[in-house]
């Protein structure tokens, strides 16, 4: 290898590029620029208050917060449905001054107190909700209204029970706690927040009516049609945003215990700023408890140490605004470039070196033939892609197609042929299992089974999931190719785990090893990942030992044999290193050797360019997907071979008249039938020296 | 230097990768594959008019179509001919023939003629490769062609431009200047010999790489010889990747406009050119296709003659209209076409 080739090999491998991508697909990494802003304002406003992180100034700090938090809960719950909800500020004061009319004044218990403020701030939401969801009016200018109209009761409260708040004087050990007890060593506030905080996310990352919250903020039109009650979804964030912001409203009446005309104004703002750099978009159905957590303790921060170090309010005012303004801008255009930057960036090729493929001129192995022109010709015109094909017992064929299809054509002359199974994805490798159930990799969907009686039955669609990968692969998106055990497990590969089945072409660009072999096992019903980072992983076929299969790899171009029983279980050794194309499906031949489709053949350019990942990824950056450089698969070959790698036959169709994407083939009583992915025949080769009786179910499972 | 590597972080200006699209006068058909007459003729590169005649120049030889549509040897000379233009003939040794006179330009690489009563004007690819390396000066971003002008009359050579990226087609216009095809910046330029610093365009950003120009009438002929796209213009800008390509890859199957494309399958294949349901889509990206654009008397297209990516007539190297019908060489399909000149 040369100096550059190394030079490339290692810093491909060290740095592991396609992890940014996968972070960007991830919903928590909206949470990384409000972070950064928040380890900011902690870094330089520590750095500039000298007993910013003492415990007096934290403790002092905690208690506020907690309030004011739950106002920006409140607000964060409205906002992720779609809507705004600017009274939350007067609902605060109106929350004080019940609260203490109530237990000074009435002379209520502080249960009553507590349930009957909550339920004054609910009706509080509620008038919003009816105005904004059922009657439809618009968020913000209604809740600017209720803003005013709560604002001017407060202050008729004020102005009639201010003075007997001031004279009274409460007995009521709970509810001095509520202002100034600790659970723990945390403020009650706190607490309550936290309880609030957690409940908040759990219900909406985790319960229906959660969902229904996201979903209509997402998309109202959208929620609608699917059935979601859109305006009594949005009617009950209000009274939830009203009840919270009565709740805080307690909190601080037990905690001052005296009611101000200034109590609650502009809070609003306040929580409107904190809401928005926490990153709950104004547009909604984005945002979490914890985008409200983070925004709420930057801001409170903010504002507490600009009041500390003695600027005045006005100014105050002017940075919360400018910080409103920043926030919102950033919203704006993080929502607008994410995606942009995500598929520029998650693309990531690697450096992948091949050995030198063995030439096709005469004196090859592999050396030109026209061997299979003779082909006659199945279902030509009539199937749209058959990638796998398979015969039963009575030799009739299956082959799955492109809309989902498993096909059957009927024996012996297969001019007629029926919809077998509807089973939708992409139907690709088969195999029939003892008992004569048709078992099949389903692109898309995973391992499912049709029995003979043509149930369809899911065996899986999910493994376990990897300790150490970001993105979830514990869900199969591309089940290829399948073989069943003696025992019953089945093997089968997933080619990749990173890209949908028509992005197969993005996959050979990168040629990382994304893919990996799975199996299930029908005894326990449970599925785990026995090889990964495979480069594609495709066909799968048990060898004649009943200990190991053979696996191709498309876009390593190699065939190698996993042990999964006897003396070398789980070790895997590579039986053909070199192959001059990219190998696809595996199937046994009845002499005890192996097919093996070739569905393309390599170039030397994209060998090159294989070496030069920064190339590639560039090419997928700039240039349409129509116009890059793909594995040539307008040129494929059957191959047969032995399973100590020697290759025994090829057989070629020069020109791809009939077959230029090969994909699979299958022996069966002295004919070898043949798929291909793209392609909208079967082809049907009579094998002049091969055992005319012998079939794969025979192979297998010893039946005729 | 800054700007450049910011282009070429963002594939921006000189970065951007665009084709123009063939559209208006240049949209596609299939006209060159459903000409009527095709002749085949193995090695055929360039096609003139001479005598009343129609002359074509294959290998080593001077050939000429009789009425039953049948090739009649004429001429062969001691080396392969590169260009013939009535009645001149270039020779890959860097001579010119002109009934019997020999002329010779310096640095040879005659790409084509243009003759008029009194001059001929001489065309020269590039002074570091021959005529059949043109991929190589291509991928190399080669702009070392020249332009001359040889007295008939005196049979002296004068230099009237160079440094031009592949001059490949030559044309005179109405007022007696010569317009060059310049290939690897896929325009037509003027090249006034009253003041040759000063070249004009007239017909740029053409979609394909412009080759031999031939006149007929108060209109031209233009031949494309291969179609740009964007791998190719994406390759073109990746120098690290060309070096490598030009050391460690056979010739025939370099990321390179061809003449023609697809007979091996160790050539390089593009996404939009995999078989789908065992057909190759016309519109697919292609190295190679074939395309005649016939130009009005200001060098502007008027209409256009193509054979698309699963076409049977690529690589068209030179076009002539004689006596209403058109002709056009293909090279890459070893075939020349004729059909009526609408």
């Amino acid at each position: 290898m040369s100096l550059s080739d190394t030079v490339a090999y290692w810093r491909y491998r060290v740095v592991p590029d396609h992890l940014l991508g996968e972070l960007l697909t991830k919903r928590w990494i909206d949470n990384v620029i409000p972070a950064v802003i928040l380890i900011a304002v902690v870094a330089t406003f520590g750095a500039l208050i000298p007993d910013f992180f003492s415990a007096g100034s934290i403790g002092n700090l905690l208690r506020q917060w907690g309030e004011f938090s739950l106002l920006v809960l409140a607000l964060m719950i409205v906002m992720v449905a779609g809507g705004i909800d600017l009274s939350v500020g007067s609902t605060f004061a109106l929350g004080n001054i019940v609260a203490l009319a109530l237990l000074n004044v009435a002379g209520w218990p502080v249960g009553a107190v507590v349930a009957a403020t909550l339920g004054c701030g609910a009706a509080v939401g509620l008038i919003n909700g009816l105005l904004v969801g059922y009657l439809r009016l618009r968020a913000f200018l209604t809740t600017l209204v209720t803003l005013i109209i709560v604002r001017a009761v407060v202050d008729m409260l004020l102005l009639k029970y201010s003075v007997a708040i001031a004279a009274a004087f409460v007995d009521s050990d709970i509810w001095f706690f509520f202002g100034e007890g600790s659970v723990a060593g945390l403020p009650f506030s706190v607490v309550v927040t936290a309880v609030v905080a957690i409940a908040a996310h759990l219900i909406l990352s985790r319960s229906r009516i959660g969902w229904h919250v996201l979903a209509t903020g997402g998309s109202r039109r959208s929620a609608h049609n699917v059935g979601i009650p859109v305006r009594r979804v949005i009617c009950l964030t209000y009274v939830v945003s009203g009840t919270l912001a009565a709740l805080a409203g307690v909190l601080f009446a037990s905690r001052l215990g005296g009611a101000g005309a200034d109590t609650g104004i502009g809070l609003e703002v306040a929580a409107l700023t904190a809401a928005v750099l926490g990153g709950n978009s104004l547009g909604g159905g984005r945002g979490s408890a914890a985008k409200a957590i983070i925004g709420s303790i930057t801001v409170m921060i903010m504002v507490n140490s600009l009041v500390r170090l003695g600027v005045t309010s006005g100014a105050n005012s002017l940075l919360l605004g400018l910080v409103l303004l920043g926030a919102v801008a950033i919203d704006v255009r993080w929502l607008k470039n994410r995606h942009k930057v995500l598929s520029k960036v998650y693309v990531s090729p690697v450096f992948a070196a091949l050995p030198p493929a063995p030439g096709t001129d005469a004196g090859s192995p592999y050396a030109l033939n026209d061997r299979l022109r003779g082909v006659e010709l199945i279902g030509l015109g009539e199937i749209d892609g058959p990638e796998d094909v398979i015969l039963d017992d009575d030799d009739h064929i299956y082959a799955g197609n492109r809309t989902g299809d498993i096909i059957r054509f009927l024996a012996p002359d297969y001019r007629r042929w029926e919809v077998y199974a509807h089973v939708g994805g992409r139907p690709l490798g088969m195999a029939f299992d003892r008992d004569g159930n048709l078992l099949c990799c389903i692109g898309g969907m995973g391992l499912y089974r049709i029995t003979p009686d043509r149930r369809i039955e899911k065996l899986t669609d999910e493994t376990n999931r990897s300790w150490f990968s970001i993105v979830d692969d514990s869900r199969l998106r591309l089940a290829d190719d399948l073989d069943i055990a003696p025992d019953g497990r089945v093997f089968f590969s997933e080619a990749t785990i990173r890209y949908e089945m028509h992005e197969w072409p993005v996959d050979c660009l990168e040629a990382r090893g994304n893919g990996r072999i799975v199996c299930y096992d029908p005894a326990t019903a449970s599925t785990r990942t026995v090889l990964k980072n495979l480069m594609f992983p495709n066909g799968i076929c048990m060898t004649h030992d009943g200990q190991s299969f053979l696996f191709a790899e498309t876009w390593g171009c190699r065939v190698s044999r996993y042990y999964f029983a006897g003396p070398k279980s789980g070790s895997v050794e590579t039986v053909i290193a070199d192959l001059p194309g990219y190998p696809d499906n595996i199937n046994r031949a009845s002499d005890g050797t192996y097919w093996l489709a070739l569905v393309g053949m390599r170039t030397p350019s994209l060998d090159l360019a294989l070496k030069m990942p920064g190339f590639r990824k560039r090419m997928a950056r700039r240039i349409a997907p129509d116009e890059w450089l793909y594995p040539n698969i307008n040129s494929g070959c059957v191959v047969r071979f032995d399973d100590r790698g020697t290759i025994l036959d090829v057989l070629w169709d020069q020109g791809g008249e009939n077959h230029p994407m090969i994909t699979s083939m299958r022996e069966h009583r002295g004919h070898l039938y043949i798929g291909g992915l793209l392609n909208n025949r079967i082809g049907r080769l009579k094998l002049p020296d091969s055992d005319p009786d012998w079939t794969g179910q025979r192979a297998y499972w010893g039946r005729s | 230097m800054i700007l450049k590597a910011i282009d070429n972080f963002l594939g921006r200006g000189d970065a951007a990768v665009t084709v123009p699209p063939l559209d208006g006068a240049l949209r596609p058909n299939r006209a060159l594959d459903e000409a009527a007459a095709r002749h085949r003729l193995d090695g055929v590169d360039c096609l003139t008019v001479h005598g009343g005649r129609l002359l074509a120049a294959a290998g080593d030889t001077l050939l000429t179509l009789d009425a039953a549509g049948r090739w009649q040897h004429v001429l062969q000379v001691d080396d392969r001919i590169t260009c013939i233009e009535g009645p001149a003939i270039a020779l890959a040794n860097g001579a010119i023939l002109i009934d019997g006179r020999r002329h010779r330009v310096e640095g040879g690489c005659i790409t084509a003629m243009a003759i008029t009563e009194t001059a001929l004007y001489v065309a020269c690819g590039s002074a570091r490769h021959r005529p059949d390396e043109w991929q190589l000066d291509l991928l190399q971003r080669g702009a070392t062609g020249s332009l001359w002008q040889i007295d008939l009359a005196t049979g002296r050579a004068a230099r009237l431009a160079a440094g031009l990226a592949w001059p490949s087609g030559l044309a005179i216009d109405g007022k007696g200047r010569p317009v060059v095809a310049e290939a690897w910046k896929h325009r037509l330029v003027c090249i006034d010999p009253a003041e040759p610093a000063r070249p004009r365009v007239l017909y740029g950003d053409l979609p394909g790489y412009p080759g031999r120009l031939s006149r007929s009438g108060d209109h031209y002929w233009l031949a494309i010889f291969a179609p740009r796209s964007q791998l190719v213009e994406f390759v073109l800008r990746e120098t690290a990747y060309v070096r490598r390509m030009i050391a460690e890859v056979p010739q025939p199957y370099w990321i390179a406009p061809k003449l023609r494309s697809g007979r091996s399958f160790y050539e390089p294949l593009q996404g939009g050119g995999v078989k789908h349901l065992g057909l190759l889509k016309p519109w697919a990206p292609s190295l190679s296709t074939g395309l005649c654009v016939r130009l009005d008397a200001a060098f502007q297209p008027v209409s256009s003659l193509h054979s698309r990516a699963d076409g049977r007539t690529h690589g068209i190297t030179s076009v002539v209209a004689h006596g209403g019908t058109v002709f056009a060489a293909a090279r890459g399909d070893d075939v020349v076409v004729a059909l009526p000149e609408a």
